[in-house]
């Protein structure tokens, strides 16, 4: 039967029009999962900060991310998400970033907006992460209230504004430096690394961690594979996180700078950055906690140009940094006297920063859609900005906090154990747990 | 209490409780903003019981 024209065009119209719902639900439905992905990254880090912890102090640890998670998610839904809209540029206030303001017409249920809701979600998982990143280095002395303020002031003001500058399509550090971070190292990793550096410094170590003489004692957790469990979990929540770095556009992926990519891409090179970090660090400690904080380091270590490496070469990227972030978490330790309790400094601070400059020595010359071509000085350049954005507030709020008397656990509390200090529960009651390891005072650990 | 914004679903765009009064959504951030703080407050109060009673 013979269709006239208008029916047919009608007919065009309605394809079309379903076609572009079904690629805006596809798009919802994919951020969705990414962010359902990426709790495993809290999961993990819960399992893996309390298996670092000393019996004492297991609950008191775990309680600490679970607050992290829970203040975050508000504290980015009032500022967050405006922060990275408003200021791209740099400080001044970018038109039209009203949207994200809590009380804007698109931060709540609107059938013309299908994207606001489900990037808040994805950028919020990220927040938390970053809290997540300083809370495993500063177990076993930090005070529960102190903690929480610095987590939200990281997830919620510091990292994404760093976002806003280096991981936006207008974003300054890309338009005037080309910089090239499709993975987020900069603005997560390398930020809340060095606010965490910020933190520890004002924090000091844990009693005993240091002899008089300088030397330093090895102050174990109590349960070593809930802690590589909880690895696993945060490189399987890894997948999350880098699949909430494309862009879904329906008929092509892009970078989080508009740059064209592909899923495919990102999958070789995690999975070779993941293996790369993880042989690295097994090589250099052959210790299992490091093997899987080598799993971290690979991801971060070619997650800036994952969209652009050959993934033989991301393997030997990752391998480098691998290799190279256990040994300067050795001397952050032995030279500096920085107590961070699971190496989060050297594995987010430090990979980050070497992941940015890889990018910028192999990956030089790619064309951005916004700003001059990738290059080393840019990336070299941005690192130093991340850096600085990290560490300034770090130690700036710590310090506010120490001076307050918000920051640190008393010494008695330190050594009979957080739990029996603040968590009305016990974390084994039942259980047969080395004399050792127990809440008794009496019964210190030998590094104390 | 008819906290709807729309009284028809045909071209709803924003349609949360509240969404067509935005002193009142601005009202319920300052309020949340204060349940968080409240909180930390609280737990600070705690701490320093929890450390005092030892």
């Amino acid at each position: 039967m013979e269709q006239s024209v208008p029916e047919l065009m009608a007919r065009l119209d309605s394809l079309e029009s379903s076609l572009s719902m079904a690629t805006t639900i596809n798009s919802e439905v994919f951020y969705w999962w990414c962010t359902a992905l990426m709790l495993a990254i809290h999961a993990g880090f819960l399992a893996y900060e309390m298996g670092a912890s000393r019996a004492k102090n297991a609950l008191a640890s775990g309680m600490k991310n679970l607050i992290a998670f829970a203040f975050l998610i508000p504290a980015f839904y009032y500022v967050g998400w405006w922060i990275y809209l408003a200021f791209p540029s740099g400080f001044s206030i970018a038109e039209g970033s009203e949207a994200g303001l809590p009380w804007s017409e698109f931060m709540g249920p609107n059938l013309t907006d299908n994207a606001s809701g489900i990037f808040y979600a994805a950028f919020t998982l990220f927040a938390a992460t970053t809290a997540s990143i300083m809370s495993g280095s500063v177990i076993e002395r930090i005070r529960i209230s102190g903690f929480t303020i610095l987590a939200i002031f990281l997830g919620a003001v510091v990292w994404i504004l760093g976002a806003s500058w280096g991981w936006h399509p207008d974003g300054w550090l890309t338009t005037e430096w080309g910089l090239h971070d499709v993975g987020a190292a900069g603005c997560v990793h390398t930020v809340a690394g060095f606010f965490t550096l910020g933190v520890l410094i004002n924090l000091g170590p844990r009693i005993g961690r240091f002899n008089a003489d300088g030397t330093v004692n090895n102050i174990d957790g109590h349960n070593m594979p809930m802690s590589l469990i909880g690895l696993m979990l945060i490189v399987m929540g890894f997948f999350g996180f880098l699949g909430g770095c494309i862009i879904y556009t329906g008929d092509m992926w892009t970078t989080i700078y508009n740059t064209p990519t592909t899923l495919s891409a990102f999958a070789f090179n995690t999975l070779m950055g993941v293996a790369g970090g993880m042989i690295g660090a097994y090589l250099v400690t052959r210790d299992p906690f490091w093997m899987m904080s080598g799993a971290l380091i690979g991801v971060i270590s070619s997650a800036p140009a994952l969209d652009l490496y050959y993934p033989g070469f991301a393997f030997l990227v990752s391998f480098a940094g691998g290799c190279i972030m256990p040994k300067l978490n050795d001397i952050l330790v032995g030279k500096f006297k920085i107590d961070d309790a699971v190496g989060a400094v050297a594995v987010h601070g430090f990979g980050g920063v070497w992941g940015l400059i890889a990018a910028g020595l192999f990956a030089s010359g790619y064309p951005n859609v916004a700003g001059p071509d990738i290059s080393f000085v840019g990336q070299l350049s941005s690192a130093v900005v991340f850096m600085i954005l990290g560490f300034v507030p770090g130690y700036a709020l710590s310090y506010v906090l120490k001076v307050v008397g918000l920051l640190r656990v008393t010494e008695k509390a330190e050594l009979a154990g957080l739990d029996k200090a603040e968590v009305p529960v016990s974390a084994y009651p039942e259980s047969s747990v080395p004399a050792a390891f127990t809440n008794d005072p009496t019964s210190p650990t030998p590094a104390e | 209490m008819n906290t709807s914004p729309i009284t028809s679903w045909e071209g709803a765009e924003a349609y949360f409780t509240f969404a067509d009064k935005p002193a009142l959504l601005a009202l319920f951030t300052l309020i949340g903003i204060g349940v968080c703080v409240w909180t930390i407050v609280s737990m600070a109060t705690h701490e320093n019981k929890a450390y005092k009673d030892m």
